[in-house]
């Protein structure tokens, strides 16, 4: 599991690529929370390298939304491949934390 | 059960300690098998995210106290439009069927944090059966509709054996 974390004009863009399974989640969680929450972030997430993704990987993202929620920072998720979004939808998530199609979309709603 | 075994009935068989160690090796291992299956690839990741929450539930949760080793024993079984799981494991008892799936979440602060795998292994299985055997292990037993039109081809290799 692989992370990139880059900022332009406010918004921390973190680029996850690889499986979160619970190896991958081990192996991302403590430094995607490490460098988005502290500083209330207002972050996009970018998912289109993400394979696959179990209850762990959405556990992960619920935690560090609501975190970044109560700091008033934002997380906005962005480009799942089609079997990554069919959890979000399955788990019904879209509601509390927002899955865009694109880039430009979720940085939009991250500025918003 | 679902359906008839494929003609050669190409099959993996993998058994794996319940710690972080055993999950992750057991993951590589179940991975290699299936790259030589023809599955299509909504099947296999259905079997993939099963595996991940039911080893994941078991090293959480399941692994006894009272023994110096939890194991878990995983046949995987490709039949003509299905993947025919079966996990056995000794750990403390454990119907997942009987579980309730988390409230839907209506806002951050009220969302549950967990609970959500067992809703995943049923978003995905075509059936779930549990028993408790006579020897004191849990088996669980989950079949995947496969498409067995759209999937990769069967392979020499995968005709062969895993």
């Amino acid at each position: 599991m692989k992370m990139d974390i880059t900022e332009d004009d406010g918004v921390v863009k973190v680029g996850l690529m690889g499986r979160l399974d619970t190896p991958g989640v081990d192996a991302v969680e403590t430094r995607f929370t490490a460098a988005v929450v502290p500083r209330a972030a207002r972050a996009v997430v970018d998912l289109s390298g993400v394979e696959f993704i179990g209850s762990l990987g959405l556990r992960m993202f619920i935690t560090i939304a609501r975190a970044l929620n109560r700091r008033n920072g934002r997380m906005i998720l962005y480009a799942p491949q089609p079997f990554v979004a069919q959890v979000f939808e399955t788990a019904s998530l879209g509601d509390i934390i927002p899955v865009k199609p694109d880039a430009t979309s979720a940085v939009a709603a991250a500025k918003a | 059960m679902a359906g008839a075994p494929t003609e050669s009935s190409p099959r993996i068989d993998l058994r794996l300690a319940a710690t972080r160690q055993g999950f992750a090796a057991g993951f590589d291992e179940l991975r290699r098998g299936l790259d030589a299956l023809p599955l299509d690839a909504r099947a296999r990741f259905s079997v993939e995210l099963i595996f991940e929450e039911v080893v994941a539930n078991l090293v959480r949760h399941g692994t006894r106290t009272d023994a110096p080793t939890t194991t878990l024993s995983l046949e995987v079984v490709l039949r003509d439009d299905a993947v025919q799981l079966t996990f056995l494991d000794d750990g403390v008892p454990f119907d997942p069927r009987s579980r309730p799936d988390p409230a839907p979440a209506t806002d951050l602060e009220h969302a549950e944090v967990g609970g959500r795998g067992l809703m995943l292994i049923r978003s995905v299985s075509r059936t779930l059966e549990y028993a408790r055997t006579p020897e004191g292990q849990n088996r669980l037993s989950v079949a995947v509709t496969r498409d067995a039109t759209s999937g990769p081809r069967m392979s020499d290799g995968a005709r062969s054996g895993v």
